[in-house]
């Protein structure tokens, strides 16, 4: 760690300049606990997909420093010693203080759909949560602002604290209850205080002292209730009479528990015509919202209604069929499996909390059914079916409506990677000769996912050579959910018998192949026309509500059933019913996108129009280099984050390996921008370089993602981060060697820069969401890649014409 | 003379005046309410007239939390505790209307919440019969229906998955928390020739409405109606 090039501005009494970069490092590994910890409370308290809009605005605090700063240079510049470490002992309260002030907002996210007004208490919910994010923002901006240390240096030591946050976080998920999480970041924070409570001269500062202590008391006090939305599935079984919490079990993959009470009584798609009894349940819930049932005492004899549901369908045309269940939900898949005749069970779970959670509760399950040989096999559905361990009799996939189907978690936008054709293909591979896989889901109407899953099989399907595909499918439906079944060889004419059989039995009706008679209803006429279409194949219906083309590893977007174009039509043809329809999820990540970019326009473009306080008017060259650097960054990493979904099964496995390898890479690149880059190999290779080695590490990974998959964990987390090392690496060079460039042409205007890129960081990873939705990870990834080529033109201009 | 005639204008000016305020203070929510009939009732295709008086007589703001008033007349649903709803209007006009109430049904609702549904419905039925699993809304509800002097809406606490059987069979069965399926006693307390409607789904926006009839030999049809948006409640 090098030391400072001068003591600019800090007095005997103020901490030693040398503090500077340890609590740097550690107030940095703080903020990015902090993000973590509050993804996970966010996501308990609200649902998933508000998260991005929360946070994205909270983390505008990290802009919002840099123009404070900017705009207070002359007070701060008097004594920026006095005033960094009080940054520092603020901050680390505020990470905890924050949030139980959050928790005090009456605010709901789901009263943001009806009410105008509750948009006043959520601007309030979110400014409070940006104050440790301002606070950590302005702790590190100082520094490079008033040129304490070396930028690269201290701008390394930034990276590498949000590294170490990242890994620090991942254990942290399973060693603390979820409402203690934040005391992770606050211990953080604390570590960091202790480094500027010495004073220079000796001695401690008994102001200081009490700052930093305040934050060793808040680690000690209780931890503050989640207040869950009252609309959370978790909070409305919690009030139901006789509830009662049977487990709980939160790790990095979530927060699981498990509630029984009476007036539970959960059977999706039952059929009417079953006249028999539920068992006692409890339900499983993850981050809140339901997941599964566990039916009481349903191990040694697995109660009847399992053989009543359309996704019983599979079982009715294989005799003691080997099964591959692709998710566990609770134990009913089980017992499904085990009511429907099943002689084997294999279940794949990436979320080994889940299944560590239901292992705990055989007093209220019971054991798993005899008859029933059965595996857990905790990792990722593509990562199982890669290695082509074994061909089942089927292959269910089920619940692909259900919220928590998709991936959730750090920066995941609903990636379903089993869901696209390459994974439909990779279900259906794993299918023996006479095998069939089953999809299974929620009816909507207008139809959405079974349309697309129709659209997808035919696709890849096609794409295998197995053809005619309407003689492979099969589609039954009861009155709200939907299986489809789809198999490599055609349908024998005594598996559809038993198909018509079983919708007999049970009153569901077989959609494909088509009834002789039509029905008159419009909605099953409807219905009907989509699934010949899907089948069939055709031009897309023009003006057509939805998106239903099939996703694929490089758009993983599933659920993005939302056309744009459409939002009018919804209106018109629907009405006041038209807000169901909307995807709210992929309306919030584009109102964030929209309110970040408002809110850096309000506070960046005032300096840069009109010139802000005494750091000058920084010219539109120097907010274009490090917007471009903000953005571009953010795109980068956050496709190789989503790629890193794909081939670590784990999303926020997949996070913390890219924010942790970035920031450590980057980190790397940036101590080292001393030494290289100069002028010269900015221009030559450092712009060029990241533009060629991120295009070039990611379409490695997307290449070889087949061979990649099978591997083991081990080795593949090191191809991931060899694949993304590199472009990291460079990536952490061009912002220390802008402040350097202005820094040497005695530019005032150094923490504007810093705001700019704050801001565009946040609004960057809104927008490499949103881009990933439309263009796809490779769009995405090359306009990172271009902006960092237009950074590189930019470079040159900086610092000339800077007022002094 | 002309003070005489002076006071002969002035007392209708007054009467009118005071019978104003009057009006108001009685349910200054009367014009709001015509006009939810009108524009998200009638206005979207709602055609029974019982069920378009009985939607201008009920005070659907009595039924929603006294913040949440001044939106009770709006097309949205509203919290009303316990993280349960009020349907919003032209739901409940809706429902009530495809069940073809008659003035000699009887009604089991299942899921009470604000009262306001049980309130159409015996504004036409015969009897009404309610069930509601949270004691807060239970309560509630029995004081706003007792308020505006509902006698023949009697409700209870408990779960209403398995119905009231000791007031069965009824004609029709209106469940108003969405569910994952059709609870099997709802159905055996379902008369012959009855009808019965309920939101079911798995997605915590989008529920399809299902219309069901049994008919004289206790088969079941059945038909999605309608895509709405529910709170789910997990216990039914």
């Amino acid at each position: 760690m090098s030391s400072p090039s001068h003591s600019y501005g800090f007095s005997a009494t103020d901490p030693r300049p040398s503090s500077v970069l340890p609590a740097v490092f550690l107030v940095s590994a703080a903020a990015i606990a902090d993000e973590i910890f509050l993804i996970r409370l966010l996501s308990v308290r609200f649902w998933p997909h508000f998260v991005p809009l929360i946070l994205s605005q909270a983390m505008l605090g990290f802009g919002a420093s840099g123009i404070a700063i900017h705009l207070l240079r002359e007070p701060i510049g008097r004594s920026p010693g006095r005033v960094f470490p009080w940054l520092v002992l603020l901050a680390a309260p505020a990470f905890d203080l924050a949030f139980r002030a959050s928790l005090l907002v009456p605010f709901d996210p789901y009263i943001l759909l009806w009410d105008p007004f509750a948009w006043l208490p959520f601007a309030l919910f979110f400014l409070l949560l940006s104050v440790p994010f301002f606070l950590v923002g302005s702790a590190v901006g100082l520094p490079l602002s008033f040129r304490i240390g070396n930028p690269g240096v201290v701008y390394g030591a930034s990276f590498a604290g949000s590294a170490a946050g990242a890994l620090i976080a991942l254990p942290a998920l399973s060693l603390l209850p979820t409402e203690s999480l934040l005391k992770g970041a606050t211990a953080l924070g604390f570590a960091g205080a202790l480094f500027v409570v010495p004073r220079a001269r000796g001695g401690i500062s008994v102001s200081r002292a009490a700052a930093a202590a305040a934050s060793l008391a808040l680690i000690l006090l209780p931890a503050p209730d989640l207040r869950l939305s009252p609309y959370k599935d978790l909070a409305v079984a919690g009030r139901l009479p006789g509830a009662r919490m049977l487990g709980v079990r939160a790790g990095p993959s979530g927060d699981f528990r498990a509630l029984s009470a009476p007036g539970l009584h959960i059977a999706p798609g039952l059929s009417f015509r079953f006249d028999g009894e539920i068992p006692s349940q409890a339900a499983l819930f993850a981050d809140g919202e339901f997941r599964g049932v566990i039916p009481q005492g349903g191990g040694a004899d697995p109660p009847r209604y399992l053989s009543w549901f359309p996704s019983s369908l599979p079982y009715r045309l294989a005799a003691r069929p080997e099964v591959l269940q692709l998710s566990l939900r609770g134990t009913e898949g089980i017992l499904e499996a085990a009511a429907n005749g099943a002689s084997s069970l294999t279940v794949v779970e990436p979320a080994g909390e889940a299944a560590a959670l239901l292992g705990n509760l055989r007093s209220f399950s019971g054991d798993p059914p005899a008859s029933l040989r059965l595996s857990i096999r905790e990792e990722g559905a593509r990562n199982y079916l890669a290695r082509g361990e074994g061909r089942f009799d089927i292959v269910e996939i089920h619940g692909v409506s259900s919220s928590t189907f998709s991936s959730v978690g750090i920066h995941a936008a609903g990636e379903a990677f089993l869901l696209t054709r390459e994974g439909i293909g990779a279900a259906l591979s794993g299918t023996k000769p006479d095998g069939m896989l089953a999809v299974s889901g929620w009816l909507k109407s207008p139809a959405r996912e079974s349309v697309k899953i129709l659209r997808t099989l035919r696709e890849e399907m096609e794409g295998m050579g197995l053809r005619p595909v309407p003689e492979r499918v099969l589609m039954v439906r009861g009155w709200g959910s939907f299986t489809i079944v789809a198999k490599r060889i055609p349908l024998t004419p005594a598996e559809r018998e038993a198909a018509d059989r079983f919708c007999a039995e049970t009153g569901f009706e077989v959609v494909w192949p088509p009834a002789r008679g039509r029905s008159e209803e419009p909605g099953e006429r409807a219905l009907a026309a989509a699934v010949q279409a899907a089948l069939i194949g055709g031009a897309e219906k023009e003006g057509a509500l939805f998106d239903l083309r099939p996703a694929t590893d490089d758009s993983p977007y599933f659920y993005r059933f939302l056309r744009l174009g459409a939002i009018g039509e919804f209106r018109r043809s629907l009405g006041s019913q038209w807000v169901p329809f909307l995807e709210w999820g992929v309306l919030f990540l584009l109102i964030s996108l929209a309110v970040s970019s408002a809110v850096a326009a309000v506070l960046l473009l005032p300096p840069v129009l009109f010139g802000g306080g005494k750091g000058g008017r920084p010219p539109v060259s120097l907010a274009g280099y490090f917007s471009a650097l903000g953005f571009g960054y953010m795109l980068v990493e956050l496709t190789f984050l989503k790629t890193g979904i794909l081939l670590l099964g784990d999303p926020v496995g997949a996070a913390s390996a890219a924010i942790g390898g970035f920031s450590f890479c980057s980190g790397a690149g940036s101590m080292l921008s001393g030494r290289i880059g100069g002028d010269e190999a900015m221009r030559r290779w450092i712009f060029p370089g990241i533009a060629i080695l991120s295009a070039g590490g990611y379409l490695f990974l997307s290449i070889a993602a087949p061979r990649i998959l099978p591997l083991p964990a081990g080795v593949r987390v090191a191809l991931f981060l060899a694949a993304m090392a590199p472009a990291g690496f460079l990536m952490g060079i061009p912002f220390p060697a802008g402040l350097s460039r202005l820094s040497a042409a005695g530019s005032r205007a150094i923490p504007f820069a810093w705001g700019v890129n704050g801001f565009c960081s946040v609004a960057g990873a809104s927008l490499a969401a949103a881009g990933a939705l439309w263009f796809g990870l490779r769009g995405t990834l090359l306009a990172g890649s271009l902006l960092y080529l237009l950074a590189g033109a930019l470079f040159r201009r900086l610092g000339e014409g800077q007022q002094i | 003379m002309i003070f005489r005639r002076s006071a002969g204008w002035a007392f209708p000016v007054v009467l009118l005046l005071a019978a104003v305020p009057r009006a108001g203070a009685e349910d200054p929510y009367l014009a709001a309410r015509l006009a939810m009939v009108e524009e998200q009732i009638a206005g979207e295709g709602v055609v029974d007239s019982r069920v378009l008086t009985a939607m201008r007589e009920v005070p659907r703001h009595r039924f929603v939390p006294a913040e949440y008033r001044h939106l009770a007349y709006i097309p949205r649903p509203l919290p009303i505790g316990e993280g349960q709803t009020i349907s919003q209007p032209y739901i409940v006009g809706f429902m009530t209307e495809i069940l073809r109430l008659r003035d000699t049904d009887r009604v089991l609702e299942v899921g009470t919440g604000s009262g306001y549904q049980a309130a159409i419905a015996a504004k036409i039925a015969a009897e009404v019969y309610s069930v509601e699993i949270f004691e807060v809304l239970a309560d509630r509800s029995r004081r706003t229906l007792d308020e505006l002097k509902f006698p023949n809406v009697v409700t209870k606490q408990g779960d209403g998955y398995y119905g009231w059987e000791e007031k069965a069979p009824f004609d029709a069965i209106i469940v108003t928390c969405a569910g994952g399926h059709v609870p099997p006693p709802l159905l055996r307390q379902l008369k012959p020739g009855g009808r019965m409607i309920m939101p079911v789904g798995g997605p915590f926006m989008t529920q399809n409405l299902v219309f069901l009839e049994k008919h004289a030999d206790g088969s079941l049809s059945q038909k999605n109606v309608l895509p709405v948006a529910f709170v789910r409640l997990l216990g039914h």
